[in-house]
Parts: structure tokens; C-alpha cells; sequence
């Protein structure tokens, strides 16, 4: 704080401009930088990437807010596995009704169920897809996924809303606008610096694996469905995601169970408030198990075995369900990186799907 | 609307591409205030009705001001803005904390009062716009400035978009002559406005969200018992950095939008982080918060007019309110608090120790300034960590010497902490006497093209998600 008999004027309003050639900079500034660009774009395009939209907060918000306009919507909630596996155009054709995409990647649905349960009007169906890992996490970034697509939501600015279409347009033509994977702090991920011990780090995701369009239809690329190595890769990135975390600094084996076990039961009774809400408005919930193979599908047995979790979810909850091992034509379902469905497959597994949903839907 | 978003790069566009298309300078007038109402509204549109309550009050009052002789009536003029201005600021800023206060007061003389949580959404901006309608009235009422005759200069004045949600807050006296001559800027104005606006743009999306936030995140929401000593003083390190390229970045920004529009702002920082002591940094910090502390609080309290301790004194209650105008909570009043001790040493030093000669050589000035950057990071703590718990655990954090703490930084995050936070020193010492705009008048064109290629390329890579500014939560 300047003292007041100070000399130093802190306040001056003169400012100089750099004798250059403003204008000449500028236009080389902006040459230049088109002509990286696009050789950037050029080299991505060389390689894997294409242009696609970037499922982000805002595009996730922009379908939540039609449930305000359609109350009555059929809901896809749920995580990747919905997001992947469900093909929209399928359903659309055999049940006359074009749901809404809402599941997120990496997410525990509950708060999603919550948000439709709340709602004042909302009477629609609900599908949630359960991976049990997910659906009875407790924490970290399964539940913060669903509260900041929510809070997005809440909280959607005209601002956010006008970049949210300026976005809509540009992503369809610049692969290098892919957020998952080619942001500068992504890139110097692949740098792959070895860290300290006991330092922890983020599960790393999956490169260029899934896409999504303007409804938030999404699927595994192309790229993902038949690479055999990046299969191979995704793989061993589930390992670690399905596999329980140790437990907490001060906290024995036991007594992280105990407590993990105590949120099971908060989660379970939290999901039977939800669709009893949802029911009394005159809609109603099911419950859908999607596929997983092979050590994935082993290690969800061994983890969260389907008595203690899947099927005390619609025990609990009252609710329909559909176990895709249930249905002789639901198995055998191929999945390249043992946890999500191809494109092709993705759309056999909803037609198959459909006679078992219509069914529930007509109950 | 936020600077480093794609609806503010197609309002810019189509703002100056409106600016320039007409030629009556009152529609060019009109137009800039129509856009920052938009620019306002874009976040929340019920709140532009602060900014028209705020306008009105002090254009009214300012004119009655100007023909009103009589004492008492000149104060309850100024009382009525006041009143206006800070009621607002007091109810929709500080309300949750007066609140929160008045249930602990209540209980501790042993009531159990528990009464609704207020839910208040915080306007953006509105610490700055009212400081700055404020400043006007006050100028009016101590006849250092006469009330401006246009309604349409002075609603600009108070809403011009460039500056209007993070600064830098600019007085009437230096705005409305702008307003008075058409204003058009030239090619090459136009063209180092964009450069402007690309550094600043670049320090917040790049360097302040993209490459040190995670540092800043991960160490100051942790929630054991201790970080390791590197990690929390990286984490610390990385808050600096981050936090001057935000409030700077914006400050750039707004600078270089003004200046394609023909307009003049002030600077708002000048390499900070090279102060030799704290009257050197709030002279180079937040530059004009501390001139409208100064002007409108320390010298009407007397200033150093009324003896050393008064002026001491003078400078803690100064220091403290500006502690509280960055944000409602006791963390904040630490902050100034400390800082306003941190002048109150200085100030006694230099009283003792004004003479002593190594503090004039090279190596004494870089001791000085060391200290200086020490002493404000241990202030950092307290403005950034959420509550007072979590900025004890981290300066416990920062002097624990037993290797004890957690480690949380990836040798990636230490890495560009450690090279973003070397070089934002080493450039402010370098620009310690000088000015940006004469070291880039001594560059080769080719490296300037080359320097606004690299941040060109950086903001497109970095692809920044939009976040908001720090300093608008202020």
C-alpha cells in the first residue's frame, strides 16, 4: 500500500505501443499458425483420429434439459456400457419411443435417479444399466462424474449454452479438437515420466475408444473395434479400475469392508426411495445388466457377485431387471476389451434385446 | 461471459465488426454499452438489474451532488449511495458470513439459534463495479471531479464489458474524456490489442488452468494429515503462479479488448513477483485496487497525515477491509491482515534501517526480494486453502522437516511447476524496471511472430475448458 505523500504514481493511464508492424505480425501470426495446424490435423488424420463431437458437460445438459420440456421420456442412465451397448435407432423402431441418452462414463447412475426422482414432473421410464462396481461406489470420481453434470445442468449459462453449439460445429470438422485424447496436458501425459513411489495417479483411460453424436448415441470407434494391441492395452486398463482400491490410510482390510458394506445398504435403500418416487408419478424403472467377458466378467463375479449385488438391487428396489446371462440370446456377445460391445454388436444385442424390454414395458 | 470461451471469440467479432461499421459516435457508444449488457447478462440475466440499480443511484446522486452546496444534504447524498452501493454488496457478498457470525456470537453467549441457511448467489463482479460507481460519487462529493453530462458515458463507464466483472477498476476521471472524441483504433493498435489479448488468454488457459492447476488442486484439497514438504511448497509455489497468470491474464485481456476499441485502460500488474518489500508489491499487484484503497480509505482515514501510529494503524484497517473485499470469510481477512503487518514491519524497518548499504547492492535487493516473495507466499496459504484447518495443515506441511506427508505430485506436475514458476520469476525480474512494451519494441519481428505463433498454437492445443477467472468470485 503506497503510503499518501508517496511520489510513485501508481495509477497511469499512458500506453505505448511497440513500433512494429501490428498489422504484418498479425497476419504472419495467423498464417503461421494455420499452416501448424493444419499439418497437425493432417497428421492425425494420417493416423487414427477423425473428427468427432466431445461428450462433454454441456452436451450432456443440453439432453437433460428436454426431460423438462418431455417429462415423459424414456431415460437411459447408467455408464459406458450403457452408453455404448444400447442402439437408439433400434429401440426407437421396436418400442415407438426415442429414449434419452444420459449415462455417463465411469458413473455411479444413483444421482442420476435421484435427479429424475425429484423431478417435479417427470413420469417416464427409466433404464439403468448396472455395473454393480460402479452402481455401489461410494465415492471419488464415480459420484463426482454424475454431480458435476448436474451442477452443469443446474447452472447452464446462456454463455455456456451459445459455446456449447459454436462447439457442435467445429468439432464436426477438426479431429485435433478431440478432448479425450489431444489436449496438450494429454499429450504430455504420453510422456509417461516415471513417478515416486507412492505417488498416486489417475487410472489411465483408454486412447481414442468411443464417440458420440449430437443425441450423445454413443459407440466404439472403429480404430478400438479392431486393434488388436489398443484391445489388448484397454484391457489391462481395466485391471486395476475393477480391482477394489486398498483401504484408506488408517484403516484396516476389515474395516474398509465393514464400511463399504455399510454404503451397499445406504445405496439400496437410496434406490428403492428413488423409484418408489419415480413409480408414484406414474413411471417406472428397470434394471439391465450389460455384457462383460472373459477375466473382466470373472473379476465382477469375484468382486460384486450377483446375489449380493444385482440381485438384491431389484429385490430391494421391487423393480424389473434383465441379466444379459439370463437370456440365451443375450449371451455370447463378443466384447473386443472384454467390458463394451462393437458398433455391430451393439446393435444385434438391442434387437435382441427389445422382445425381453417390451415385455417388461407392457408389465 | 468469460474471455477465454467460444461465445466471447463470436461476440468480439461481431461487437468490433459492429463498432466499426458505423460512424456516429454516439451509435458506436451505444452499441459498446448494449454489448456489455449482453456480455453481463450471458451469465446470468436477472443480475443486469444490479448493474442498472448501481448506474442509476450514482448518476442521480452525482448530479444532485453537483448542484447541492449545503453540507449536510452533500452527506446524505453520499450516505444514499453508500447506503445503494454497499447494501448490495453487503447482502449478496457478505450476507452468508454475517450470518454465520451472528449464530456463532449467539451461541457462544449460550442460545441455540439456528435459523434458515441463506442460499445467495453471488453476482459476478460486483466487488469491482461497485468500487468502481463507487469512486465516481466520491470524486463528485470531494469536488476532485465533475458529474458527467451524458447518461450514456457514464452507463458505459460502469458497463464497459472489457473491464467490467475482474477489472482493472478504472475512474471516471480517466474513462469519460475517453468519451468524449470518436474513438477508432489504428491497424496497428488494433493489431497489439490482439497481442494482448492472446497473452492474456495464454497465461489463463495455459499456464494458470491448463498446466498448474492440478498442482494447486491435488496439494491444497488434500485431506491427511500432512503433505510432504516438496509437494506442499510446489503446490504453494504452483497457487502463485497460477494465481497472478488468472488475475493478470484477465487484466491483459481486458487491456487488449479495450485497445481494439480505441480505448485506454490502466495496468493492473508490473512483475510482482520481483517486489523489493510490500509497499513495492501492492504498487505492482492488483495495482488498481490498491490506488482505490489508498485514495478512497487510507487517506480519508488520515492517512500518515495524523502521526506514525495512526498511520500504522490506518494501514491495518486498510489492509484488513481489503482482505474482506477479496472474499467473505476470516481466511481472506487473514490474508490482508497479514499483509498489512507485513507493511506495518516494513514501514518500522525503514525508519531503522533505511541506511544500511547492502540493502542498496545487487545482492541485497535479491535477498530483499526473496523474502519479500517468501513472506507473501506464507500469505497465499491463507487466501487459497478453504478454511482455517486446511491452512494450518499446510504450513505445518511447509516446515516439516521429518520427510513425513503424503506425496501427490507426478514428476510431470513437479516438472512444469518448477519450469512455469522459474521462468514467471525470472521474467519479473528481468521486467522489473522495465515495460512489456519496450522490451517487445526491442524484439526482432520474427521472434514476435514466433512468441504469438507459440501462444496461438498453445490455446488451440491446450483447448481449455472454460473456467471461470478466480477473481470473478470476488
Amino acid at each position: 500500500m503506497p503510503s499518501s505523500t508517496s511520489s510513485f504514481k501508481t495509477y497511469d493511464l499512458k500506453r505505448i505501443h511497440p513500433k512494429h508492424n501490428w498489422v504484418a505480425l498479425a497476419l504472419l501470426t495467423a498464417l503461421f499458425s494455420s499452416v501448424l495446424i493444419a499439418g497437425w490435423e493432417f497428421h492425425l488424420r494420417s493416423g487414427q483420429y477423425a473428427p468427432t463431437l466431445n461428450d462433454t458437460k454441456d452436451l450432456w445438459a443440453s439432453r437433460r434439459a428436454i426431460i423438462d420440456e418431455e417429462p415423459d421420456r424414456t431415460v437411459l442412465i447408467g455408464s459406458s456400457r450403457m452408453l455404448f451397448d444400447l442402439d437408439m435407432d433400434v429401440y426407437e423402431r421396436e418400442i415407438g419411443d426415442r429414449p434419452l441418452q444420459l449415462a455417463t462414463v465411469g458413473t455411479n447412475p444413483g444421482l442420476y435417479l435421484e435427479d429424475l426422482a425429484n423431478h417435479a414432473k417427470y413420469s417416464g421410464t427409466v433404464i439403468v444399466g448396472v455395473v454393480p462396481g460402479l452402481f455401489f461406489a461410494p465415492g471419488g470420481p464415480p459420484v463426482k462424474s454424475p454431480k458435476e453434470h448436474l451442477e452443469r445442468f443446474k447452472n447452464w449459462s446462456p454463455t455456456q449454452k451459445f459455446s456449447h453449439r459454436v462447439s457442435l460445429i467445429i468439432e464436426k470438422w477438426f479431429a485435433f479438437l478431440n478432448q479425450s485424447d489431444l489436449t496438450l496436458n494429454k499429450l504430455l501425459l504420453s510422456l509417461k515420466l516415471p513417478n515416486r513411489d507412492g505417488v498416486k495417479t489417475a487410472p489411465e483411460l483408454p486412447p481414442y475408444f468411443y464417440e458420440v453424436d449430437e443425441e450423445r448415441q454413443g459407440g466404439m470407434t472403429e480404430f478400438a473395434a479392431n486393434d488388436i494391441a489398443l484391445q489388448k492395452r484397454i484391457q489391462q486398463i481395466w485391471i486395476p479400475l475393477f480391482t477394489p482400491p486398498p483401504p484408506p490410510k488408517g484403516q484396516t482390510m476389515a474395516q474398509a469392508k465393514s464400511g463399504f458394506l455399510k454404503s451397499v445398504e445406504a445405496t439400496l435403500e437410496k434406490t428403492k426411495i428413488n423409484v418408489e418416487k419415480i413409480r408414484a408419478k406414474g413411471g417406472q424403472v428397470i434394471f439391465i445388466r450389460l455384457p462383460s467377458t472373459e477375466k473382466l466378467r470373472e473379476m465382477e463375479n469375484t468382486f460384486t457377485p450377483r446375489k449380493g449385488f444385482w440381485d438384491r438391487i431389484l429385490t430391494g428396489a421391487r423393480a424389473p431387471g434383465i441379466h444379459f446371462e439370463d437370456y440365451a440370446e443375450l449371451k455370447g456377445f463378443e466384447c473386443p476389451e472384454w467390458s463394451h460391445l462393437s458398433r455391430e454388436d451393439a446393435t444385434e444385442f438391442t434387437k435382441r434385446l427389445m422382445p425381453i424390454l417390451k415385455k417388461l414395458l407392457k408389465g | 461471459m468469460l474471455f477465454n470461451s467460444l461465445t466471447f471469440i463470436v461476440f468480439f467479432i461481431a461487437v468490433v465488426a459492429l463498432h466499426y461499421s458505423v460512424s456516429s459516435w454516439r451509435l458506436q457508444k451505444s452499441i459498446l454499452l448494449i454489448a456489455s449488457y449482453i456480455f453481463y447478462a450471458a451469465w446470468n440475466p436477472p443480475f443486469v438489474v444490479l448493474l442498472w440499480i448501481s448506474t442509476l443511484v450514482d448518476w442521480h446522486v452525482a448530479k444532485a451532488l453537483d448542484s447541492e452546496e449545503r453540507p449536510k444534504q452533500r452527506n446524505m447524498l453520499l450516505a444514499v449511495s453508500l447506503t445503494a452501493n454497499l447494501g448490495l454488496l453487503a447482502y449478496f457478498k457478505y450476507g452468508g458470513f454475517l450470518l454465520d457470525n451472528f449464530i456463532a456470537l449467539v451461541q457462544l453467549a449460550g442460545f441455540q439459534y439456528t435459523p434458515a441457511k441463506l442460499d445467495i448467489i453471488l453476482p459476478v463482479g460486483i466487488s469491482f463495479y461497485t468500487f468502481q460507481t463507487l469512486s465516481y460519487t466520491l470524486d463528485v462529493y470531494s469536488r476532485k471531479a465533475k458529474r458527467c453530462h451524458s447518461f450514456l458515458d457514464y452507463a458505459l463507464y460502469v458497463t464497459f464489458f472489457p473491464q467490467l466483472v475482474a477489472g482493472p477498476i478504472v475512474r471516471a476521471v480517466d474513462f469519460l474524456p475517453q468519451c468524449i472524441e470518436p474513438k477508432r483504433a489504428t491497424g496497428d493498435q488494433f493489431g497489439w490489442g490482439l497481442y494482448f489479448m492472446t497473452l492474456g488468454l495464454f497465461q489463463k488457459t495455459v499456464l494458470a488452468d491448463g498446466l498448474l492447476s492440478s498442482s494447486v488442486d491435488k496439494v491444497f484439497a488434500f485431506k491427511g494429515d500432512a503433505v510432504f514438504i516438496l509437494d506442499a511448497w510446489l503446490g504453494l509455489l504452483a497457487f502463485s503462479a497460477q494465481i497472478f497468470f488468472d488475475f493478470s491474464g484477465y487484466s491483459t485481456c481486458a487491456i487488449g479488448a479495450a485497445l481494439c476499441l480505441g480505448f485506454v485502460l490502466p495496468d493492473n500488474f508490473r512483475s510482482p513477483y520481483f517486489s523489493i518489500g510490500f509497499s513495492d508489491f501492492w504498487r505492482r499487484w492488483h495495482i488498481t485496487l490498491s490506488s482505490w484503497l489508498r485514495d478512497y480509505l487510507y487517506i480519508p482515514l488520515g492517512g500518515n497525515r495524523s502521526g506514525r501510529r495512526r498511520a500504522l494503524l490506518n494501514l491495518m484497517i486498510t489492509m484488513f477491509l481489503g482482505g474482506l473485499w477479496h472474499g467473505a470469510s476470516w481466511t481472506f481477512i487473514t490474508w490482508g491482515v497479514l499483509h498489512g503487518s507485513y507493511l506495518v514491519a516494513e514501514h518500522m524497518l525503514r525508519q531503522n534501517y533505511q541506511e544500511v548499504k547492502w540493502t542498496h547492492t545487487t545482492a541485497g535487493r535479491f535477498v530483499l526480494a526473496g523474502i519479500t516473495f517468501f513472506l507473501v507466499n506464507i500469505a497465499w496459504v491463507f487466501f487459497r486453502a478453504g478454511d482455517f484447518p486446511a491452512a494450518w495443515m499446510m504450513l505445518a506441511s511447509l516446515f516439516d522437516l521429518t520427510g513425513n506427508g503424503d506425496l501427490l505430485l507426478t514428476t510431470l506436475e513437479m516438472t512444469q511447476v518448477i519450469v512455469i514458476v522459474s521462468s514467471l520469476m525470472a521474467s519479473h525480474w528481468y521486467l522489473h524496471e522495465k515495460r512489456l512494451e519496450h522490451v517487445v519494441q526491442h524484439m526482432a519481428p520474427w521472434r514476435v511472430t514466433a512468441l504469438w505463433t507459440s501462444m496461438v498454437i498453445g490455446l488451440i492445443i491446450m483447448q481449455g475448458g472454460a473456467n471461470a477467472f478466480i477473481y470473478f468470485q470476488f
